[in-house]
């Protein structure tokens, strides 16, 4: 896609740090990353709409790491409360107790829980609404708060602390991850987008371009969790970068309803090297490994992509 | 009879799993065991705290332990840290085992406390598993054994029984494990230990909270960026360290540390802030041209 922002290369990134370290977030933690990259393309005037989660663990009392503002909801509410925060801050610049130039962007920060599931109705709400927001979902695709339990965002295949392979259930996970873009997508907002920080020009470009719309701007992060996922810290990025490859996590946008892919690898690789790298993964490979199990994989991937191909 | 173990370590030890490798290792020697780890709203890397109580009758004692027979401090940087505070309640009678590479540094200021013995297993890991981040098997050897109660077998079974529970399933990796639990068990001496009194718990007296307006009893921060006061660095086993003949300044480390810890100069030289880095190495990996290089945590590297 041609560049309509100025994000070309790494190196025009914001040296600017909008979340200061200390925080109790897991070492090498993928959905702390993207959001670091995120937050730096907002600048500092945000209010974060933080559904209960990991990342509530960011603002630990009496600590912020933001330099903007943050308020906690629970877990099925973010988005009520992301209305309640613009609308005071409308009500406050119409009165004059705000100058224009001072007004915040309200961002809801929510996992995957959340999003894909308990906050499901009042997402819906909120984008039916038209509410002028930023919805930044980091999934790590379980509950991880909470001790990595099953969520809909959970991959089929996958093992989680409710979703444990057994004889009966050798996948593990059985359902297959929920279609939250195209959930939201049926919603009609302005702009919806994936992104992955591993691809931090992209990520910093679909950003960009969506600070152009008012209404609802969601944004699906894929958040590699070694903690839950079960791998080394360091190897983050690879796995961010091994499920853009595998054709697992797609790199889209969607303008007004319009879907673009924004990276389209020009060969994809064999998924079991993304899978491979996770613990959560380890029974489709040991004691024996699952081909039917492996199969299905691969055949969601590329029926996925089938309906891209012209 | 009871003994009352207390593990404190960092996420991402294995410090749950050590507590269930020593219950579970009693259990099989046919004592009444309880295991339990207590977490904070924090992760991977901090402080937390996990309890074995071992008995020969039925344990009526819950809830955490506050006068401990065997401390076991899985990384020695948490002797020092407030929020972990392993030396509580622990006396002269307590055996402390604290896992460290630098033995001078810990036993002068520690000698007086207890019975203070010093491990490596950090180093005996690294050795034969090739990583020395997760430590389980061999804080859950090293307390079997100081209890003077346990067999080595039986410890090697539980380490195989727990790993498995937790997902392992590699026959390989269980197997190094075992080693390192039989290498840590022989490595300390086993004691007789001797039963203190229970301790009771009970409040007798109910505490009544006054109403406070929402303002001062709701949390409320009015601060932009005060966490930068907690310091992560303490969360390292590694250190990744800049060789600054090589780097490039491509950005890369910058770019994809995720909790922002190194900033660029004016010529785009990388800095690790090491008062927060929290050593998940993922600049290390990244650096094209691997101009960082890793470093095991000691004295001398501490600035
Ligand atoms: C309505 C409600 N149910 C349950 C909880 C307990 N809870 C707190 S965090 C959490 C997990 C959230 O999972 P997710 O949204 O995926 O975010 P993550 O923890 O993975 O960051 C749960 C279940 C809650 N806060 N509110
Ligand atoms: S559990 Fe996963 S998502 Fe949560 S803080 Fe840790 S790494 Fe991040
Ligand atoms: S190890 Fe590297 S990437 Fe990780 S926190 Fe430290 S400086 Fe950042
Ligand atoms: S990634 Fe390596 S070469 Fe690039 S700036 Fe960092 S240390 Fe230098």
């Amino acid at each position: 896609m041609e560049s309509d922002t100025k994000y070309k290369r790494l190196k025009d990134l914001s040296r600017e740090e909008f979340i200061l370290p200390g925080t109790t977030v897991c070492g090498g933690c993928g959905g702390l990353e993207a959001l670091r990259l995120f937050h730096k393309v907002l600048g500092k005037n945000v209010v974060f709409v933080n559904a209960a989660g990991c990342f509530t663990l960011l603002a630990l009392f009496p600590y912020s790491p933001f330099r903007g503002s943050w308020l906690y909801t629970n877990m099925a509410s973010a988005p009520a409360g992301a209305q309640g925060v613009r609308d005071a801050l409308d009500i406050l610049i119409a009165s004059g107790r705000l100058k224009p130039e001072d007004d915040m962007k309200v961002v809801v920060l929510a996992g995957d829980g959340s999003t894909y599931d308990m906050a499901l109705s009042s997402t819906s709400g909120a984008i039916f609404r038209d509410l002028d927001f930023y919805y930044f979902c980091y999934d790590n695709e379980a509950y991880g708060n909470t001790g990595m339990q099953m969520s809909s965002a959970s991959p089929y295949g996958s093992m989680t602390t409710t979703s444990k392979p057994a004889h009966l259930s050798t996948a593990g996970t059985r359902s297959h991850k929920k279609d939250i873009f195209e959930i939201w997508r049926a919603h009609k907002p302005p702009y919806i987008a994936t992104i992955s920080p591993r691809h931090p020009v992209d990520l910093s470009e679909k950003v960009s371009r969506s600070m152009q719309y008012k209404g609802p701007k969601l944004f699906i992060a894929f958040s590699p969790c070694p903690t839950g996922w079960m791998y080394d810290p360091s190897l983050t990025v690879k796995i961010a970068r091994l499920a853009v490859d595998t054709g697992i996590w797609a790199l889209k946008e969607a303008i007004n309803g319009e879907v673009k892919h924004t990276y389209i690898p020009s060969k994809f690789k064999p998924v079991e090297e993304y899978l491979m790298t996770q613990g959560r993964f380890n029974h489709l490979f040991y004691p024996v490994r699952q081909d039917k199990i492996l199969e299905d994989i691969r055949e969601d991937i590329n029926s996925y992509w089938e309906q891209y191909k012209k | 009879m009871m003994i009352r173990i207390r593990f404190h370590g960092r996420g991402g030890h294995g410090i749950k799993t050590a507590s269930r490798i020593a219950g579970t290792a009693a259990s099989m020697e046919g004592f009444n065991v309880q295991d339990f780890p207590l977490y904070g709203a924090e992760r991977r890397g901090a402080p937390l705290t996990a309890y074995t109580r071992i008995s020969d009758g039925t344990i009526f004692e819950r809830g955490i332990i506050s006068s401990p027979d065997i401390v076991i401090i899985a990384d020695d940087s948490l002797i020092e840290d407030p929020m972990a505070d392993p030396l509580n309640g622990a006396d002269t009678n307590t055996i402390i085992i604290i896992n460290t590479n630098r033995p001078h540094d810990i036993s002068e200021g520690l000698a007086a406390r207890g019975r203070v013995f010093l491990i490596d297993a950090t180093e005996i890991s690294m050795s034969v598993i090739g990583k020395g981040s997760a430590i389980s098997a061999a804080m859950g050897a090293a307390a079997c054994r100081v209890t003077g109660l346990i067999n080595k077998a039986t410890v090697e079974k539980a380490v195989v029984k727990e790993l498995t529970s937790i997902g392992i399933s590699s026959e390989e990796i269980i197997r190094k494990n075992v080693e390192v639990a039989g290498t840590c068990f022989d490595s300390l001496p086993s004691f007789e230990i001797i039963t203190r009194a229970e301790t009771s718990q009970l409040l007798t007296k109910t505490i009544v909270l006054p109403y406070e307006a929402p303002a001062i009893s709701t949390p409320n921060v009015i601060a932009s960026g005060n966490i930068i006061e907690r310091k992560t660095g303490k969360w390292r086993t590694f250190r990744p360290v800049i060789n600054y003949d090589k780097c490039n300044h491509c950005w890369i480390c910058f770019v994809w540390c995720p909790d922002g810890v190194i900033s660029l100069d004016d010529k785009e030289f990388p800095h690790i802030d090491y008062d927060h880095c929290k050593g998940c190495l993922i600049c290390y990996e990244e650096c094209p041209i691997k101009a960082i290089t890793v470093e095991r945590e000691s004295s001398s590297n501490e600035q």
